[in-house]
């Protein structure tokens, strides 16, 4: 195959295409879905490819959201839009109190194929408001599956993979990736749904992550001195956690640190690192994980090159696990405050 | 219209609440339960007028809507009772009334929340463009909730085949209209004021309802979704059979008594001469009900292993 590099926002498009011409009971809603350059790129066109089948909707994300719901439990596959997670809060019950119960209180054969897709909004000048790194809470709900794509060919597949399924399924994107590029097949694919992914093999340490955490972890790798071996661990599924994959991990690296972008509290690194403990796989010092401090994502860029974890708080803490040196290093403002828009 | 056909339905919805209000006072039945004795001809008006193809989809005051629709009995006793042969398996209960069979698609009890889900029912019937039209009933304690608002914009803007029926019964648990509602809050204008039709009907008069039902479907079916307003007494207290009567205003245990929808409907049966008719179908659906109440005492619980089942499909 030849290469063919896109972006994320891409990878998402192509996804929704290639399942609007096989599928004929999938639909779009959301807000501004239909534009020219909908829903930050992702459904951009699509609503003049399908006729009636991309649709702008009224500021109602509950009735909205509901409606798709109702859509969904008669047999059609709705794909609804959230461009912040705060928005889709407004549409709070019809995600956790009837898409996720539905088939379980009817006592099954009451499928609801429907699939979210929430962006997380991680991104210069967003503000205590349009930032919140709610992944754990959409993970704590019974009946959800729930998946972060980490780069474009896993949005890609996951996306695809969402679409087949018979069950309520929440891609929550974080913005920041937006702009990631990689070599993405273009032909339909998916990826299952509920297995994290090894994506690099190593000895000294597993490192765990998700998201935009995943992505600076990457970071991270070429700060690292070269005789470091990490691990690296994508989530992929925050619901279920695959811990049978990070078991069988630490257990072989015998060190484990968590990274992502929410607040420490009821944290999903927190959950990774319990039912470590729970298995007793052995350890060879305490499990850490980095995530954000507990307090709003605040706007001013003074505050936010606190707030999230960098690459160089990344190879710090790996280095202090180990017992080597942390290294120096000044990031620049590029590398503090805009999102990556590297080719992986 | 064949007015002991809507009486027989009334009287089932009638004794199957009473007999399980005195079986919940006698046991303990844990499924949360709300009555619907006194509305039953909303119930009835409204299904009546729905072919076989339309949807109705309830809420945690559902089993007159259920049973109005044709669903199973025994399925339905068998799911308070929390019994595996319940409709919902008795993962549901009482709010969770369910018989795809006979299009009743599903009950939801938090207030509101179910008006969205049938606007989707009604969409999957326009984007497959096979005819047919969704009702849903909400009490006017839901109808304050925001997203009914939403749902009757959104409704009216893709042009779903959407009636909504509120039935007011005066109360939301025990707060009054006036005491939750300002004094000019007029629903008909709320409702003609996005776009929708509205009808008010005596929820208290079977045929009220069945011609004013009639009147705005055929509007929904020709692509103007609509609102139906049922005025209504609630028999009994918001979720148990015994209820304070000191909260009840307008609607005292005289004016319920006079006003109760089956009464008027039995009285016209009779003025027409079939007394004996009638008290042979009374008793018949008694017995009917009893022997479901009975099946469903003696019939399995579910097994243990079904608590982690139909998580997913």
């Amino acid at each position: 195959m030849s290469e063919r590099i896109i972006k994320y926002t891409e990878a998402l498009k192509e996804a929704a295409d290639q399942m609007l011409a096989q599928d004929p009971k999938m639909f779009i809603v959301g807000l501004g879905v239909s534009y020219k350059n909908g829903a930050d790129g992702t459904t951009a066109g699509l609503a003049q490819k399908y006729p009636g089948r991309v649709l702008d909707t009224p500021v109602s994300e509950n009735a909205v959201t509901g409606m798709a719901v109702g859509a969904a439990i008669n047999g059609l596959h709705p794909l609804v839009h959230h461009g912040r997670i705060e928005f889709a809060l407004l549409a709070a019950d019809p995600m956790f109190t009837q898409a996720a119960k539905w088939n379980y209180m009817f006592g099954g054969g009451n499928p609801v194929p429907i699939v979210l897709r929430i962006n997380v909004g991680r991104q210069w000048g967003n503000g205590p408001q349009h930032t919140q790194s709610l992944y754990a809470m959409f993970g704590s709900v019974a009946g959800l599956k729930v998946v972060v794509p980490s780069t474009p060919k896993m949005a890609k597949g996951l996306l695809v993979a969402a679409l087949k399924d018979k069950n309520p399924v929440v891609l929550l994107e974080p913005r920041w990736l937006f702009q990631l590029k990689e070599n993405v097949p273009e032909e339909m694919y998916d990826v299952p749904l509920d297995k994290a992914r090894v994506v690099k093999e190593g000895s000294d340490i597993t490192v765990v992550s998700y998201g935009d955490g995943f992505v600076a972890v990457l970071e991270a790798l070429e700060l690292l001195p070269k005789d470091v071996s990490v691990e690296l661990i994508d989530m992929v599924s925050l619901s279920p956690i695959d811990h049978d994959a990070i078991a069988r991990s630490v257990a072989k690296t015998g060190r484990l640190l968590t990274v992502d972008t929410t607040t420490p509290a009821f944290n999903v690194g927190s959950e990774v690192i319990a039912e470590v403990a729970r298995r007793a796989v052995v350890l060879k010092g305490a499990p850490q994980s980095l995530s954000c401090p507990l307090v709003p994502c605040p706007t001013s860029t003074a505050l936010t090159a606190e707030y999230y974890p960098t690459k160089v708080d990344i190879v710090g803490t790996i280095c202090k696990m180990l017992g080597k040196p942390a290294i120096e290093r000044e990031l620049s403002f590029e590398e503090l405050h805009l999102p990556p828009g590297r080719t992986l | 219209m064949d007015l002991l056909g809507a009486y027989r339905k009334m009287f089932l919805i009638r004794a199957a609440e009473e007999e399980l209000a005195a079986l919940y006072l006698r046991e303990k039945i844990m499924s949360f339960v709300h009555f619907y004795v006194g509305q039953e001809a909303i119930a009835v008006g409204v299904c009546d007028q729905l072919k076989e193809e339309d949807r109705v989809m309830g809420n945690h005051r559902s089993h007159g809507h259920y049973l109005a629709r044709g669903g199973d009995l025994k399925a339905m006793v068998c799911e308070l009772l929390g019994k595996e042969g319940g409709s919902s398996k008795g993962k549901g209960g009482s709010m969770h009334m369910i018989d795809k069979s006979v299009g009743f698609v599903g009950s939801t009890p938090i207030l509101g929340s179910v008006t969205p889900l049938a606007a989707g029912t009604a969409f999957e019937r326009k984007y497959n463009n096979t005819g047919g039209v969704s009702v849903v009933f909400i009490g006017d304690g839901a109808s304050e909730e925001g997203v009914v608002y939403e749902t009757m914009n959104l409704a009216g803007l893709y042009k779903l085949p959407l009636l909504i029926v509120i039935e007011n019964n005066l109360y939301s648990v025990n707060t009054t209209l006036s005491e939750r509602r300002t004094a000019g809050y007029d629903v008909q204008k709320v409702v003609e004021g996005i776009g929708l039709n509205y009808r008010r009907a005596d929820g208290n008069d079977y045929h009220d309802v069945a011609a004013k039902a009639g009147e705005l479907i055929d509007g929904v079916r020709a692509g103007t979704p609509a609102v139906l307003e049922c005025i209504t007494y609630r028999h009994m207290a918001h979720s148990a059979p015994i209820m304070d009567e000191s909260v009840r205003k307008e609607d005292t245990l005289d004016v319920r008594k006079e006003k109760d929808a089956l009464k008027r409907v039995r009285d016209e049966l009779i003025a027409q001469g079939d007394q004996a008719g009638i008290e042979a179908a009374e008793s018949q659906i008694k017995a009917h009900v009893l022997d479901a109440i009975s099946f469903a005492q003696a019939a399995p619980y579910p097994a243990k292993e079904s608590l982690y089942t139909h998580l997913y499909e």
